[in-house]
């Protein structure tokens, strides 16, 4: 938001035009809608999001604004119970492991269409699984199909350098007409986990084969040219899909035949709203009814006007990272100096929202591996100063970078956070040199492609509830961005990984958090409560902790 | 035009009636200017307001109650809430605990520097060109002013933020950002005032004694075509700062966040609008008031210099 603020401020405007121009004209494409059972106006939620979703074809994403819509379209195996992390039937009711970790059988839901009419059966389901597996050329990319990567490795045939060389993926059989085998390789502790993510949401197969799903490399950026997940999308969730004007709307209807209990709405519209300043006052003006990314500071405001301020469950971690690599960093008084430099309930207070609090791990408290007995180093700068001179290092000069055009569910104002840390570590004798670049794709490619952050500010939200989701994302490799290669601890969380017993994987990882809370290749500051606002007359809105909220429990009252 | 004629006034003692000074002999127009320069009260209040501020900006260390950038006081600030004005901090504390007062105080530093390096750049550069164009004429004078009417046809914040855009983050890209602005104006000004000159009678008198081109061009045209860049670099000073202030708001200024410019104290107050109107309006106030001063003296020096204004 700051540099290219002026790119910002000029696209809020145009925001913000085009908002006036659709809310004028939208009004009366609305009103020939069909109303609910009840004759009443229909109702429509209207979702300020930061940004249009990449493409409705999930396995092609990885991003929160492509999924939030997908979330609402498609269903997937197994779902989340809403508000938590917890694992519960989705589209299949019940499922068996064998004991060796290897087959996964999935009984599927009867009776359950998709929104182009076709049978969901276990077919369907192993289409959706053979099509992932066989992806080929530029869907390899690990931006295209990082989830598949994450949790089942490779594909059928690796076209790309960067893709994984082998797969845990083996087979999909459709054993009967409700009954999906699922075969892998290798065990996989965060398998079942990891199959809540909307990238492994189950497609109508005949949409996907009529729509095509070409998609083109061009450097670093993709586009999706196939009309599947432009025109045509059909999954079997509660919302159907109806028009996207990109740029300006996206909306979905309630799907009526849906297999479940019919959602209140009738109608939800996704908005694009760059800019955080246009989208709160979208809502105080009533174009919209709920966005993200609530800043601390409005939330008197919004409050003030008769709207509501919801928080989403901490499962977060903000971090000062190292680039270990470096011989200063290599010094363990110069990590612990910066870790008792920085002032990280202060900043908390000053610019965090209540429920924020200071991290002294890398894994979120509500995360089973979380290490209880980590008390957090403390804000101490006459220490940081005594541990720099103990330390005999005299060139204190580091790089800091933070990103710029981007707001973090841990990190709601990078500039705030780099300017807060820059002033404490200039306090105690660092001589710190700001280096920013736009979120995408610079920095991320800059911090953790190139490695070239000396300090720089990053964090994780959860994916899934599995430690190795956050910590062995960290550290399991070698990653450029932490330049981090300490043997013990990763091989200590590629054992925890193969684990598939939770009881032998918990000491595991609670162990490992020590050794990396000892070594500091980074200071985690934060876990913070992601705020949400909603219009005063929105209920049953349940934040989820993974940022997937169900759309079909919300209601508009009145 | 002796400057031994010049009448022993008073210049800086309380300006005697008009009429008095209307019967008074002609006198030296340097002096003269001076005269109804002082005697302008939007003049002194221009110098001022000038004065304050050069001031302030060469001794902001002195005057700043503490470092811009210590963040000593951040455990008394809360999301939306920050401490107002108090004995220890004028002007508050900003939303990352830093003294506000301590900020403006050094963003006169910044503003200055920037000021005042942009204005040499672009004056001497603009200099230059008119030169050129004044004194060989021809075709030399076609393809320098159609070149200048280029940069002049961009409106000039925007011509800025396309070089500021182009250079990087950095003071240095955003003083040349606001010199090439300045550049085509300078140019100009100086070619327009050297052609008027060209047929002026002490010219032909310096011809006709058989005085070199050059010799009259540097000697005798260059000194006596000055007056109206003068008034222009006054005028463009103020111009400076506020086309550094906008850069700055729009994130075009130096590459530390942390650096006290009003501009950007300006950009980041925005966020914090609504909670802590107070923070926007300080560094507003700054602004104005430096631009007004530099304005306010610039019109002053015009009018004093303009022979349409003599009495």
């Amino acid at each position: 938001m700051r540099v290219h603020r002026k790119a910002g401020r000029l696209v809020a405007l145009t925001a913000a035009v085009g908002l006036l121009a659709a809310a004028c004209g939208g009004e009366d494409s609305g009103s020939g809608d069909t109303g609910s059972g009840d004759g009443g106006d229909p109702k429509t939620f209207i979702f300020g999001a930061s940004e249009d979703p990449k493409t409705l074809d999930a396995a092609y994403v990885s991003d929160g604004e492509s999924f939030r819509v997908i979330f609402q379209i498609y269903e997937t195996l197994v779902a989340l119970e809403p508000g938590t992390t917890e694992v519960v039937p989705g589209l299949a009711e019940e499922w068996e492991i064998s004991p060796d970790g290897l087959t996964y059988t999935f009984h599927l839901r009867d009776g359950v269409t998709f929104h182009d009419g076709e049978p969901f059966n276990a077919e369907a389901v192993c289409f959706n699984f053979d099509r992932w597996y066989n992806f080929t050329g530029p869907a390899q990319s690990g931006d295209v199909t990082y989830y598949w990567q994450t949790i089942f490795g490779g594909f059928a045939t690796k076209e790309i350098d960067s893709a994984p060389d082998t797969s845990r993926y083996q087979s999909c059989e459709a054993t009967d007409e409700l009954t999906a085998t699922l075969t892998l390789t290798e065990p996989s502790s965060a398998l079942l986990a990891g199959l809540v993510l909307p990238a492994f949401s189950i497609a109508s197969p005949k949409a996907i084969e009529e729509g095509g799903t070409e998609i083109e490399a061009t450097g670093d950026s993709f586009t999706y040219s196939g009309g599947f997940g432009s025109e045509v999308v059909a999954g079997t969730g509660p919302f159907q899909f109806v028009s996207w004007d990109r740029g300006e709307s996206l909306v979905l209807e309630r799907n009526e035949d849906y297999w479940g209990e019919a959602p209140a709405l009738d109608e939800i519209i996704f908005r694009p709203i760059a800019d955080p300043t246009a989208r709160l006052q979208a809502l105080q003006a009533g174009e919209i009814d709920a966005y993200e990314g609530v800043n601390a500071a409005d939330i008197g405001a919004i409050e003030g006007a008769g709207d509501q301020v919801v928080e989403r469950p901490a499962f977060n971690v903000g971090y000062v990272g190292f680039n270990n690599k470096l011989p200063i960093f290599q010094n363990p008084k110069i990590r612990q100096a910066i870790a008792h430099a920085l002032n990280r309930q202060g900043l908390l207070d000053a610019a965090y929202p209540e429920g924020a609090v200071v991290a002294n791990q890398f894994l979120p408290p509500d995360q089973w591996g979380y290490n209880d007995s980590i008390e957090g180093y403390e804000y101490d700068p006459d220490l940081a100063r005594q541990l720099i001179e103990e330390s005999g290092e005299t060139n204190l000069t580091l790089e800091f970078w933070y990103p710029s055009d981007v707001s973090r569910p841990y990190m709601p104002d990078p500039q705030a956070v780099y300017e807060s840390f820059a002033a404490d570590l200039q306090a105690v004798g660092f001589t710190i040199v700001p280096k920013t670049v736009p979120w995408t794709p610079d920095y991320l490619q800059n911090i953790q492609g190139d490695g070239l952050g000396q300090l720089h500010l990053l964090g994780w939200t959860g994916d899934y509830a599995d430690p190795d989701n956050f910590i062995g994302t960290f550290f399991r490799q070698d990653r450029p961005e932490f330049g981090f290669t300490d043997p013990t601890i990763q091989a200590k969380l590629n054992e925890a990984l193969t684990l598939t017993d939770q009881a032998e994987r918990e000491p595991l990882y609670e162990e490992i958090n020590q050794l990396l809370y000892d070594y500091i290749p980074g200071v985690p500051f934060v876990h913070n409560q992601p705020l949400l606002a909603l219009a005063g007359d929105i209920t049953g809105y349940t934040p989820s902790p993974v940022s997937l909220e169900y759309f079909k429990l919300v209601d508009i009252e009145g | 035009m002796s400057v031994n004629e010049v009448v022993a006034g008073e210049p800086g003692g309380p300006a005697p009636a008009t009429t008095e000074a209307a019967a008074r002999p002609p006198s030296s127009l340097g002096r003269e200017a001076l005269h109804r320069l002082v005697r302008n009260p939007m003049a002194v209040v221009g110098m001022v307001l000038i004065s304050i501020f050069v001031l302030v900006a060469i001794f902001a260390p002195l005057i700043a109650p503490y470092s811009p950038t210590d963040n000593s006081w951040l455990d008394q600030v809360r999301p939306g809430q920050y401490p107002g004005p108090s004995a220890e901090h004028w002007l508050g504390i900003d939303p990352l605990g830093r003294d506000v007062f301590s900020r403006i105080i050094y963003g006169a530093r910044q503003s200055l520097l920037i000021g005042v390096v942009s204005l040499a750049l672009g004056a001497v550069a603009g200099i230059a060109l008119g030169v050129l164009a004044g004194a060989f004429g021809g075709w030399v004078d076609t393809v320098v002013m159609r070149f200048v009417d280029i940069m002049l046809s961009v409106p000039g914040l925007l011509f800025a933020i396309a070089v500021a855009a182009m250079l990087g983050q950095s003071l240095t890209s955003v003083m040349i950002a606001i010199a090439v602005v300045n550049v085509p104006i300078f140019a100009r000004l100086l070619r327009g005032e050297m052609l008027g000159q060209r047929g002026a009678d002490y010219v032909l008198a310096a011809r006709s004694l058989g005085i070199s081109r050059s010799a009259i061009v540097f000697r005798h045209v260059l000194p006596n075509s000055f007056t109206p860049v003068i008034v222009q670099g006054t005028l463009t000073l103020a111009l400076a700062i506020v086309e550094a202030a906008g850069l700055a708001f729009l994130g075009l200024s130096g590459s530390d966040p942390s650096a006290p410019e009003w501009g950007r104290m300006l950009t980041d107050a925005q966020e914090t609008l609504t909670s802590a109107p107070m923070l926007a309006i300080y560094p507003g106030l700054a602004i104005v008031l430096a631009a007004l001063g530099f304005t306010l003296v610039g019109e002053s020096l015009r009018e004093a210099l303009d022979p349409k204004f003599r009495r």
